[in-house]
């Protein structure tokens, strides 16, 4: 492993944290990172619309088509890869939204 | 209270000029004039939050709503369009890949206008139940279906149509000319009359796969939710229009006319319900701010403040207009008046974008969540 992805990793397990606390304080609740939300009736479509906002102007990223799948809002860990992803993949007209 | 013609001055002018007093008359013909939208929709003003780098106005939330109240104020039906229009273009910049979202941007803010297809014969309050299907084919995709109310899709050039797709959802743009598509007006609607609501039959439409926006596989609850949080916004805005048009005639009519001597306006009884209207609009207004700071503040509180909105702003419109219609009694007796027209297209606002009641479903979700 090289140290850049050493870093991502550790970049990864922090917004994972973000995340975890964001979940707790907004629903009230404990929650945990690989937590299923959807599952556990915490979530309904229009939260998960609250995250994907939140996630773009915490991370400034852009969250656009094929992205917005519930499955990437199941859990904080889901959340926190979908960022990752994003943050590292290079998206040349991510800022017009 | 500002006059949201003073900071869009321009652009109301332009409504103005374009709709004049012919409103009542598109009412009654059922039918708003080509080329009315297609001089709006050339100037970017059916759709004028799209950003700039795609042609567009880039209108901030705010500033689309009082063009868009002010729009609603003078045609509902055109208000109407205007809202499809918008609300295709945000699907679009929000579901689309680059590529594709540049290319129909630029045709939306050029003069060409869309419509979005969601609801069903067997699909309305529950998407959850839509049965469109859009399937991968060779090089392309076909799509079969059919939808029902669509707003505007008489006069759209294409139609995102919301579909089934492998084992989530899509949306897929359809060119209006493209084989398989029927397109059958909506006879006779209660409100918006001019609106173009439409029945769209898709059978075995054929299209490239450069059609499905972003290349399909979005959740479908997350792709509804998506187009309708500006739809909803722009209802709600559309219904501080209808409420503004009925203040103004309400007002107009009860210090203008004289009965036991005194003109109406002087009669407390009547008095009252002009409290009632101007508060009706006030908090419609308040209501549509609140929505719109949060999407221009990007704030995740967008989605629940975009379903309030709509709510507060379609039953202050709705029962707004009734009073107005109270106040001027036989003088609006007639279709075509403007507080005839406000209280059948207000009724229809609490319809559309999500029913008064699937709102309050939404709200006490939220309610209940967020007091945990």
């Amino acid at each position: 492993m090289t140290s850049s992805d050493q870093l991502t990793d550790q970049q990864s397990a922090h917004t994972e944290q973000d995340l975890v606390s964001y979940l707790t304080g907004r629903l009230k609740t404990e929650v945990a990172a690989a937590q299923d939300l959807f599952d556990t009736g915490l979530v309904s479509s229009m939260f998960a619309m609250e995250l994907v906002v939140y996630l773009e102007q915490c991370y400034e990223v852009a969250i656009v088509g094929p992205d917005l799948k519930l499955k990437n809002f199941r859990s904080a860990r889901s959340m926190a890869a979908l960022v990752h992803r994003l943050k590292t993949t290079v998206t040349p007209d991510a800022g017009a939204g | 209270m500002p006059a949201p013609a003073d900071a869009l001055a321009d652009e109301c002018a332009l409504v103005d000029d374009l709709v004049g007093d012919q409103a009542g008359d598109w009412d009654v013909a059922g039918r708003l004039p080509e080329p009315v939208l297609r001089k709006l929709a050339t100037a970017g003003l059916l759709c004028a939050q799209v950003p700039v780098g795609h042609g567009g106005i880039g209108m901030s939330s705010r500033r689309n709503g009082e063009l868009t109240a002010f729009t609603g104020s003078r045609c509902s039906s055109l208000r109407s369009v205007m809202t499809s229009q918008g609300m295709a273009a945000w699907a679009i910049e929000r579901l689309a890949d680059p590529g594709q979202r540049h290319g129909y941007l630029e045709e939306l803010t050029g003069g060409r206008l869309a419509a979005v297809g969601f609801s069903e014969p067997q699909a309305g309050s529950d998407l959850s139940g839509i049965e469109t299907t859009i399937r991968s084919n060779g090089d392309g995709v076909v799509v079969d279906g059919e939808k029902v109310w669509v707003t505007g899709a008489h006069y759209a050039d294409m139609i995102v149509v919301i579909g089934r797709y492998e084992d989530e959802a899509a949306a897929v743009v359809v060119p209006r000319r493209a084989r398989g598509v029927l397109v059958s007006r909506v006879v006779n609607p209660v409100g918006c009359r001019a609106a173009g609501h439409a029945t769209v039959r898709l059978e075995n439409v054929r299209l490239p796969a450069s059609a499905v926006l972003g290349g399909g596989g979005t959740a479908l609850e997350m792709l509804v939710t998506t187009a309708l949080t500006y739809g909803r916004v722009s209802v709600a805005w559309g219904c501080a229009g209808i409420l503004r048009a009925c203040l103004t005639a309400a007002v107009s009519h009860a210090t203008g006319r004289t009965q036991f001597g005194q003109p109406l306006a002087d009669h407390q009884l009547v008095a009252r319900h002009l409290a009632n209207i101007l508060v009706a609009e006030q908090v419609a207004t308040r209501a549509c701010e609140h929505a719109s700071d949060r999407w221009d503040s990007r704030s995740p509180q967008v989605g629940i403040a975009s379903v309030l909105a709509k709510h507060v702003a379609a039953s202050q419109a709705a029962s707004g207009s009734s009073t107005a219609l109270q106040v001027l009694a036989s003088a609006a007796g007639q279709d075509g008046n403007v507080v005839a027209r406000a209280y059948r297209d207000a009724k229809l606002m609490e319809i559309i974008e999500g029913t008064q009641e699937i709102c309050q479903l939404i709200l006490a979700d939220h309610a209940v969540a967020t007091a945990r």
